[in-house]
């Protein structure tokens, strides 16, 4: 520690400190661009010139590179100090463009900040202004090079930061460039960023292009949705329509950054097929209409006969309505999960990770990473990113899963049948590789010596290809592993860890299923889930389902449940409403209501402007956050607040939800689930091949199809072959073939993987009606398009 | 006794007054049927005018619209073909607006203006919500010389760096000093 005085003022910093955060924790801010605290200091800009006083460093510096010492002495108002800020200002505008009110970044836009506070507001230099040409860098990102002050906050963030190799600086001299090095999409999946760091308007978000400034947006304080790492994000809006989504800031979680998916997926908000009126059979009706015929029916047909159905993109607050209304209605079916492998995943990670559960914040901090059936691009991004930060700061990264894994950055692979993954676990907690072929052995074994020279080595493992029976593997694995040491497990859904807290051992979807073929079920409620989109096996779903004999579902996307239902409630979306969500490491984390619900004055104005009319309503204000409809079904209308103290009143594990701040993590854990045996590896015939559905940045989720603007980055469908398989069916790369399942035929783009196993097909998840990862595999064959069928 | 003085200069005064000016031309003029003509910098409707190339000048900035005291300029900005920002539309309530002028002082592009027509009274409210259509003239107004995209660089009169104070785009490949 070491006491420095800034400005006549005192404060103890630890040591290493740089003088502008110190300044900065005494709320005294110095004019800064290039300093960015995820990503340090460069001195690139020279705005933050401060004076320093004693002798160790006397004069002018640039605070962001100068270490706060002992006694040391600073004043960031004296006069040459605050002079050259103003001139480094000033030769900064010389060829900034006069584009202020075309610019997106006009209203957030640091230069303009600086601008205004280095008193510089008027232009003396009349020389002729440098430009330069744009590139093209596909649906998320505009680029408009000509405002760029060259602070380097964008290649350090794309290339250091999160490891892209596609863009970077250009040129020499006064005319360096910023951009890709040909014109094209940006490949990285955290482009998005670029528009958040970039001080200027020179990295803007596409999406969100001329809708609004920032001061008329409505923002709150949000979480993420679309995976289960629960990024902080503040989603803003305006006239009823969500616009854009940036980067919150959570130390532990995300720091300073989001993912494309998350910033970029936010259309199923303003979805125009969005149901927002409640119907009965079809028919639009009355909200009050529909919820005393749901009590009707409920009470007709008693409370054993009718099953709940919650999820995991379901606030924590409104899956426990669920459970007080089955339970006051006499129910004993109910689940927060209709895909019964990833619920079950998700409730042996709660029950089994015991106390060493770590934070991304930690991942980063790692000295020794293993990642088990993991695949963090595609299903939990910014894991990726965290994971680079300890592989830039000399971490090993070592993969074993059955996919060939792409990150950005090198790591050690194997890779190996999905159905092995929990023996290999095992394996290496025993030590014994006996059953093992000679260069997986290899590998085993430098694992167990990296682990064992590592200080705080971390297992990461993806529940989808764990499965429950893998996560309990690695859950044991965990204890052998040093006292710094810990694990992490993603899940499917940002609110997965919640929902299987509040299941704990109770029956999981499978039963409810088979109760609803036997009869003994008539009746199924789902709230915010949709089996017909989220069950694995189709098949059995439409045989159970077509057995009901009342079915209510209430959402905010018009998924295919919503077609098929009795009664249908129009629910808020997260960005409507409140609620908690707990991500993956037990951490409760709150969202806010950005906006009011409403139908976008874009869709209800078609394009133009407001009604010329009068009136006191609001189109397409009927949605209600699920956990109010269900307050009103049960008769106890409740605020958020007196939901959140009840919760944590009824069950300690999760004391502190009804606590303003924000990220604590739960108390304990949840219990296992009643296992259920089935089948994991389906048989092999002749020329069976083994179908694995996997994840797929922008295509997994059950949000995702409705986002427009992903339509132009989501990749056909397609299926991954290793290079034998395609080549004794006689395909090459880009072709087209025919995937047979026992569901029928579907019309595929071949890829082929070098690293990809050979009798394991992967089909990643590219839209709403695709073969959905998490579950078993299904047998399969490949024919080449033109060949005949037997 | 001085008291009775000054109650009697005060009683004849104002008759003074009164009887003076009855010899002097009268200000009162028969508004409607007479009408007199403001000054040009008189503050009443607001019009959005275009640049000396016809092109409309208001660039959707938002810029009148957070500065209007009273919140009455709503608007949507979009994109045309040619990268050139716009209003997709553009209202202003003057039913609400009290003519304070800020909004023509805070746009950049000289596009808004206050005009010296402050003959906009009517008797439905929604007659006074006016919607780009109502508001755009086919003139500069105060200044018909200023184009605000041969300043701006984002190149959409003029080719990018080709307005007057611009140099040509870099050749960012070249590796001469
Ligand atoms: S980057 Fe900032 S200063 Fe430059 S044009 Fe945009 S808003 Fe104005
Ligand atoms: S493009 Fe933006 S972030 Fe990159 S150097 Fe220029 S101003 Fe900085
Ligand atoms: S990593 Fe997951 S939670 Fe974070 S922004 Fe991306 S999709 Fe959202
Ligand atoms: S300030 Fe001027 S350019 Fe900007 S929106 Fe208003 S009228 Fe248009
Ligand atoms: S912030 Fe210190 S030099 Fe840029």
């Amino acid at each position: 520690m070491v006491t420095l005085t800034i400005d006549n003022q005192s404060i103890t910093v630890p040591k290493g400190t740089t003088v502008l955060d110190a300044a900065e924790k005494l709320g005294i801010v110095v004019p800064h661009f290039c300093y960015h605290e995820a990503l340090g200091a460069v001195g690139a800009c020279r705005l933050c010139a401060v004076y320093i006083e004693t002798e160790q460093s006397k004069g002018v510096q640039m605070s962001c590179l100068v270490e706060a010492a002992e006694g040391m002495v600073v004043n960031t108002l004296e006069p040459t100090a605050v002079e050259l800020r103003q001139h480094v200002i000033e030769w900064l505008m010389t060829n900034h463009p006069h584009d202020c009110p075309v610019c997106d970044e006009g209203g957030e836009c640091q230069l303009q900040d600086m601008t205004i506070a280095g008193g510089q507001s008027i232009r003396r230099y009349r020389g002729k202004k440098r430009t330069y040409s744009n590139q093209e860098l596909g649906p998320f990102i505009e680029q408009e090079m000509n405002r760029c002050i060259q602070c380097y906050r964008c290649v350090r963030t794309y290339r250091d930061y999160f490891g892209g190799t596609d863009f970077g600086v250009m040129g020499s001299r006064n005319r360096v460039f910023f951009g890709r090095f040909e014109p094209g999409r940006l490949e990285s999946p955290f482009s998005g960023n670029l528009a958040d760091v970039c001080p200027t308007g020179v990295f803007t978000d596409k999406t969100y292009r001329f809708k609004s400034r920032y001061w008329d947006l409505q923002e709150a304080e949000s979480i993420c949705p679309h995976c289960s790492l629960g990024c902080a994000t503040i989603p803003g809006g305006r006239y009823r329509e969500l616009q854009r989504v940036r980067s919150g800031t959570s130390k532990e979680v995300n720091g300073h950054f989001i993912c494309d998916r998350g910033r970029f997926g936010y259309g199923y908000v303003n979805h125009p097929d969005r149901l927002r009126v409640p119907r009965i059979n079809g028919e639009e009706c009355d909200r009050h209409e529909a919820l005393a015929a749901i009590n009707d029916k409920i009470e007709k047909l008693g409370g054993e006969a009718v099953g709940f159905l919650g999820s995991s993109r379901t606030a924590l607050e409104t899956n426990a309505m669920i459970k007080s209304w089955a339970e006051q209605s006499g129910s004993k079916s109910v689940c927060f999960e209709c895909h019964p492998q990833r619920d079950n995943a998700a409730r042996s990670w709660v029950a089994l990770r015991g106390d060493r559960g770590r934070s991304l914040a930690d991942i980063r901090r790692s000295d020794f990473i293993l990642l088990l059936g993991s695949d963090p691009l595609n299903e939990a991004p910014m894991l990726a990113a965290a994971i680079r930060q300890a592989e830039s700061s000399g971490s090993q990264v070592a993969v074993i899963d059955a996919r060939p894994v792409k990150l950005p950055f090198k790591a050690a692979h194997l890779v190996v049948r999905p159905e092995k993954l929990s023996t290999i676990i095992r394996a290496l907690k025993s030590g014994a590789f006996d059953n093992f072929e000679r260069h997986e052995q290899l590998f085993f074994e430098g694992v167990l010596k990296s682990i064992k020279k590592a200080e705080r080595p971390i297992l990461v493992g993806g529940g989808d290809l764990l499965q429950a029976e893998g996560v309990a593997a690695l859950c044991e694995l965990m204890a052998q592993l040093p006292e710094a040491g810990g694990d992490f497990v993603h899940l499917s859904g940002p609110n997965s860890y919640g929902a299987a807290m509040l299941s704990g051992a109770a029956p999981d979807f499978e039963t409810i299923l088979d109760d609803i073929i036997t009869g003994k079920i008539r009746a199924l409620v789902c709230v915010e889930s949709d089996p017909f989109a989220d069950y694995p096996d189709r098949k059995r779903l439409q045989e159970a389902l077509s057995k009901l004999e009342f079915l209510v579902v209430a959402d905010y996307i018009n998924g295919p449940a919503a077609a098929k239902a009795d009664i249908f409630l129009p629910t808020a979306a997260p960005a409507e409403s409140a609620g908690t969500y707990i991500n993956c490491e037990g951490r409760m984390q709150r969202f806010k209501p950005v906006l009011k619900p409403g139908e976008p004055l874009r869709i209800t104005g078609d394009g133009g402007h407001p009604p010329r009319r009068f009136s006191h309503e609001t189109p397409g204000d009927q949605p209600r956050s699920a956990a109010e409809f269900i307050a009103n079904l049960v008769g106890q209308p409740v605020t958020i607040n007196d939901l959140r103290q009840q919760i944590a009143a009824d069950d300690d594990r999760f004391s502190g939800l009804d606590q303003p701040e924000q990220g604590m993590l739960c108390r304990a854990n949840g219990e296992l689930p009643t296992t259920v045996n089935r089948e994991d590896v389906p048989g092999k015939g002749d020329d069976l091949l083994h179908l694995l559905p996997v994840a797929d940045l922008f295509g997994s989720g059950p949000l995702l199809s409705y986002c427009s603007a992903l339509d132009a980055v989501r990749s056909a469908p397609c299926v991954v072959l290793s290079e034998s398989d395609a080549a004794s069916i006689g395909v090459a790369n880009g072709e087209n073939v025919s995937l047979q399942t026992a569901e029928g035929k579907l019309a595929v783009e071949v890829r082929i993987d070098a690293k990809a196993l050979p009798g394991l097909v992967l089909i990643p998840q590219t839209g709403a009606d695709a073969f959905l990862p998490g579950g078993v595999m299904i047998p399969c064959s490949i024919r080449k398009n033109g060949a005949r069928d037997e | 006794m001085r008291d009775l003085w000054r109650d009697i200069k005060g009683t004849l005064e104002p008759f003074w007054v009164t009887l003076s000016y009855i010899f002097k031309k009268p200000v009162t003029i028969q508004y409607p049927e007479q009408k007199r003509t403001p000054y040009s910098r008189y503050r009443a409707r607001i019009v959005l005018t275009r640049d000396p190339d016809g092109g409309e000048r208001c660039v959707a900035c938002y810029l009148c619209s957070a500065a209007c005291p009273v919140d009455c300029i709503s608007m949507q900005a979009a994109e045309d073909e040619n990268g050139r920002r716009y209003a997709a539309w553009f209202r202003i309530n003057f039913s609400r607006c009290i003519f304070c002028g800020l909004c023509a002082e805070a746009c950049p592009t000289m596009a808004i203006q206050m005009t010296p027509d402050y003959e906009i009274c009517n008797r439905d409210l929604l007659n006074l919500v006016h919607e780009k259509e109502d508001l755009l003239i086919d003139d500069g107004g105060k200044d018909n010389e200023y184009n605000f995209y041969r300043h701006a660089g984002i190149g959409v009169v003029n080719p990018r760096g080709g307005n007057e104070d611009e140099t040509e785009p870099e050749d960012v490949k070249s590796l001469l000093p």
